[in-house]
């Protein structure tokens, strides 16, 4: 999560908001009250004026409108809010995002607003778990599902001398009972490699590239 | 490495920040376009010496400038929304509880009357609305995490039931309670011992992880700022001179400013034999005489032109991220500099030609404080007598013209012994000769003739002068009164001594609160040297003064040694100082003195556990130097029940190298251990182990 987030209170005026947002380039902004208790949350959505309403206004009336508005005018509701605690796992967390088709989730403890974790959050968490910052040959493997298997890839993978940057897995497309394993070794060579690898019964090698920046 | 896929943006961005103080001068700038940012989970020192405006952007940034300050220009962007401009209430609320503030004095941040519970409590009760109970809880949680030692018994203390380092860790703590986004620490450790000043140093780089909070640090100390910081912004005269990062500042710093400060302080590990120190010359500007128009630092460069005196540097980027404000930044190269010629440097003589009679020669000496004792016996002169052993046995033996510097932690009785050889404090017992005479009597009882040989220079010039008289006639008064010179040469002798100290005559009819500190501490000198002594006590003369400052007053001292042949007993807490000025060091530790040798032994193995602690302690100025990290736990025991046995055995970090966890420093008190002549340690282990250590810093 990003500590120490931006925060507005439900007073500030909506040009303002979006001045910050624009100049700290973010999407989501939690509102609080004294003592950093959450009120509300402000997203991009929320500034936009709907073109049923903006046409039915001229040009001055759209200023007037803009400066008038608050935060609280426009802000989701506190009880609406859906947030998380600093104990809250990452994985829980993004599938709270995904199933709510929500931008963001406040950090809360006890009340108080102690961070904010948002979709690039976790874009980040995945680049670094998948060690996409630093180049290295990405191997994806689709094995069958039962134990063991995942050991003899990395006792493959020792026999070599090299070692595992990054490892995940996902139950594999339109193949039930199999898995995709995609792992990635910063030291190996690609022929040596699949050579080592195809020696594995059982497990078929589905696609091999060099990944880096 | 882990990344980000759009940088965050700078939690505080100051740009050109220019602020003013309204005087009776007139609108003076004490700031002048100052800018910088801070990042999170980064430290940025703020770096330099007295008077150059460090502490008044850090009250700009809070606007806490006082009724006659105000920001004239610039803008001070927090979390990306601009603070200048605004009123009052407005920043009460953009602020809020963000930016929280540590100073150098913990004791007068803290409240003497009510317990830290309480003080820490209230923050989250006034601040987050959180109930009492919840407060408390979350205080002792915080506590904690400031490595305090049984929290939950020190939130029902006051403060001045806690040592300093821990007052410290009180204020730190309750800065941090609110989650603050920036922290601004002003001289944090300042005021602390060095064991406890790497402890809090040490904190600080955890918090930094552990909360993401950006911190500016303010310090004049390059040690430390080497220990703690990413960035550096070094300021001079109100305006920022050179902003780098920490290693690369001081492997090429740019400025000649820069170069200067870095010229000024004794690195551990060198020696008034084989190195100098270079004060720059004159002094900062007072904020009414700063030039417009040209380079501010002009005055005092040894590189100035014509450009320089007829035009005013922008601060630019020289190499990535290291920017400077002069001209010839890049040109100059520091290791071709030359002293000029109006610096007069001291030129250190070998030891070898001191004598080897001893001036003063102390064996046993022990200084007691007794304790009025509470129990009831006592009422009724049974009780039994209690002593805070400050001095408990120590043997010293000062020969002619020599410097020998004593070391150790506040507390561990170098100031009484010093107080006891000069006379403020009659020794319990043991023998004290100075030239072969007895001087265990109070100094009122002393000979005329005593005195006059055995001055002293006190630590604080502020407190040991008084304001009512003028600089020559507080000089002059030990020459009446000792009759050095004849009473219608008392003037000249004076102009002489202010001379010899560097000071122009015209400081004769100045009082005290029209000189700076260093100056200050000048005339203290001039007056303990004014009777020709032949022993003169430095109790810390140069833990007040800045770095440039110190140098100058640390050459001025070694200069009149060399003149008159006078001998010195040094004090300070500084190891690269001492080490840089004595001859022969004694490492003291809760009233007896547990290493002594010439200085260079000290400070290589074999050490005595103690002064290994302490040296590893030392911040060096030097962020490439590497540094063995021994911290000791806990205080100084209390001098009024001293541990039995070896007095360091429960703090000592090396006792596992001894059988049975060394049992034996608790039960028997070592004996002296000779490694030469010269040098010897107190401690049980032997000899042969304490050499196979390695030393405390390598590689400079």
């Amino acid at each position: 999560m990003t500590k120490h987030p931006l925060t507005v209170t439900p007073d500030t005026s909506i040009v303002e908001v979006r001045g910050m947002m624009a100049e700290n380039n973010i999407h989501h902004v939690p509102v609080v009250e004294k003592g950093k208790r959450l009120v509300g949350l402000i997203t991009r959505q929320n500034l936009r004026i709907s073109p049923i309403e903006l046409s039915s206004l001229n040009v001055w009336e759209i200023t007037r409108l803009l400066s008038s508005l608050k935060v609280k005018d426009v802000m989701v509701r506190g009880k609406d809010v859906i947030t998380a605690t600093p104990d809250t796992p990452i994985e829980e967390a993004a599938r709270v995002l995904v199933t709510h088709r929500i931008g963001c989730l406040p950090i809360l403890e006890e009340g108080i607003v102690v961070g904010i974790i948002t979709e690039s959050d976790l874009l980040t968490q995945l680049t670094n778990l998948l060690w996409a910052a630093s180049v290295g040959l990405a191997r994806a493997i689709r094995v069958p599902d039962r134990a063991g298997e995942f050991a003899k890839i990395t006792a493959a993978v020792a026999s070599k001398g090299w070692g595992i940057d990054a490892a995940g897995s996902l139950p594999a497309p339109r193949k039930p009972g199999y898995w995709d394993v995609v792992i990635k070794i910063g030291a190996a060579i690609r022929d040596e490699l699949v050579a080592v690898l195809q020696q594995i019964e059982g497990q078929e090698l589905i696609d091999i590239r060099a990944i880096g920046p | 490495m882990q990344m980000r896929f759009h940088p965050l943006p700078p939690i505080l961005k100051v740009e050109n920040l220019s602020i003013s103080y309204a005087t009776r001068y007139g609108e003076v700038e004490a700031v002048r376009q100052v800018s910088f940012e801070v990042s999170r989970a980064m430290t940025l020192g703020l770096v330099g010496e007295s008077g150059c405006g460090k502490t008044t952007v850090a009250f700009g940034i809070l606007d806490f400038l006082g009724p006659n300050g105000r920001i004239v220009d610039g803008s001070i962007k927090f979390q990306g929304r601009e603070l200048v401009g605004r009123s009052e209430k407005e920043l009460r609320i953009l602020r809020g509880d963000q930016i929280t503030m540590v100073y150098q004095d913990p004791m007068q941040a803290l409240n003497p009357s009510l317990t830290i519970g309480e003080q820490l409590a209230e923050v989250l009760m006034v601040h987050r609305n959180v109930s009492h109970t919840e407060a408390w809880r979350r205080s002792i949680e915080m506590l904690g995490q400031v490595y305090m030692p049984d929290a939950p018994n020190v939130m029902k203390r006051y403060p001045h039931q806690l040592s300093g380092g821990q007052q410290q860790r009180v204020v730190i703590a309750m800065a941090l309670l609110n989650n603050p986004a920036l922290l601004i620490m002003d001289e944090p450790t300042t005021a602390l011992d060095v064991t406890v000043e790497a402890a809090v140093l040490d904190l600080i780089e955890d918090l930094k992880r552990d909360f993401d909070t950006g911190i500016i640090y303010i310090t004049h100390n390059l040690g430390v700022v080497a220990r703690v910081c990413d960035q550096v912004a070094v300021m001079y005269a109100g305006e920022l001179i050179e902003r780098a990062p920490v290693k690369e500042l001081f492997a090429h710093p740019l400025h000649p400013y820069t170069q200067g400060l870095m010229r000024c302080v004794p690195r551990l590990g060198i020696t008034k034999e084989e190195s100098r120190l270079y004060p720059i010359r004159g002094r900062v500007p007072a904020p009414k005489d700063r030039p417009w128009g040209a380079c501010i630092f002009a005055p005092r460069c040894d590189y100035a032109t014509e450009q320089c005196r007829n035009e005013r540097p922008m601060l630019r980027e020289i190499a990535p991220g290291h920017s400077a404000r002069c001209f010839y930044a890049g040109e100059i190269d520091p290791s071709a500099w030359q002293p000029s010629e109006e610096l007069d440097l001291p030129v250190a003589e070998l030891r070898a030609a001191a004598g080897h009679e001893a001036v003063l020669e102390i064996e046993n000496l022990k200084t007691y404080y007794e304790q009025p004792s509470r129990s009831v016996f006592s009422l009724f002169g049974l009780g039994k007598k209690q002593y805070v052993k400050a001095v408990d046995g120590v043997s010293l033996r000062v020969p002619r013209g020599i410097t020998v510097g004593v070391v150790g932690e506040s507390g561990c009785g170098k100031s009484t012994l010093v107080k006891t050889i000069i006379g403020l404090e009659s020794p319990t017992v043991g023998v004290l000769q100075f030239l072969g005479f007895d001087i265990s009597v109070p100094v009122t009882r002393r000979d005329v003739k005593l005195i006059q040989e055995l001055q002293m220079v006190f630590q604080n010039p502020d407190s040991t002068m008084n304001p009512a008289y003028t600089v020559g006639q507080q000089i002059a008064r030990p020459l009446q009164r000792f009759k050095t010179v004849p009473p219608d040469h008392v003037y000249d002798e004076v102009i002489r001594l202010l001379r010899a100290v560097q000071l122009d005559p015209s400081y004769y009819d100045r009082f005290p609160s029209q000189l700076s500190g260093g100056e200050k501490q000048r005339v203290g000198i001039a007056r303990a040297f004014a009777s020709r002594p032949e022993l003169v006590l430095c109790d810390e003369p140069v833990s007040a003064l800045d770095v440039s400052v110190q140098a100058a007053v640390l050459n001025l001292l070694l200069d009149i040694q060399r003149r008159y042949g006078t001998t010195m007993l040094f004090i300070a807490h500084d190891l690269s100082v001492v080490r840089f000025f004595s001859d022969l060091v004694a490492v003291m530790y809760l009233g007896h003195i547990v290493e002594f040798g010439p200085a260079e032994a000290i400070y290589a193995p074999p050490y005595h556990p103690y002064t290994e602690a302490l040296l590893s302690a030392v911040p060096i100025p030097d962020p490439s130097a590497t540094q063995k990290r021994i911290r000791l736990e806990g205080n100084v025991p209390s001098a009024l029940n001293p541990p039995t046995g070896c007095v360091f055995h429960t703090r000592c970090p090396r006792r596992s190298m001894l059988p049975d966890q060394g049992k034996v420093c608790e039960m028997e008190t070592p004996q002296w251990r000779y490694n030469t002549d010269q040098h010897r340690i107190l401690c049980h282990i032997p000899l042969e182990e304490l050499r196979k250590m390695e030393p405390v810093v390598t590689s400079f």
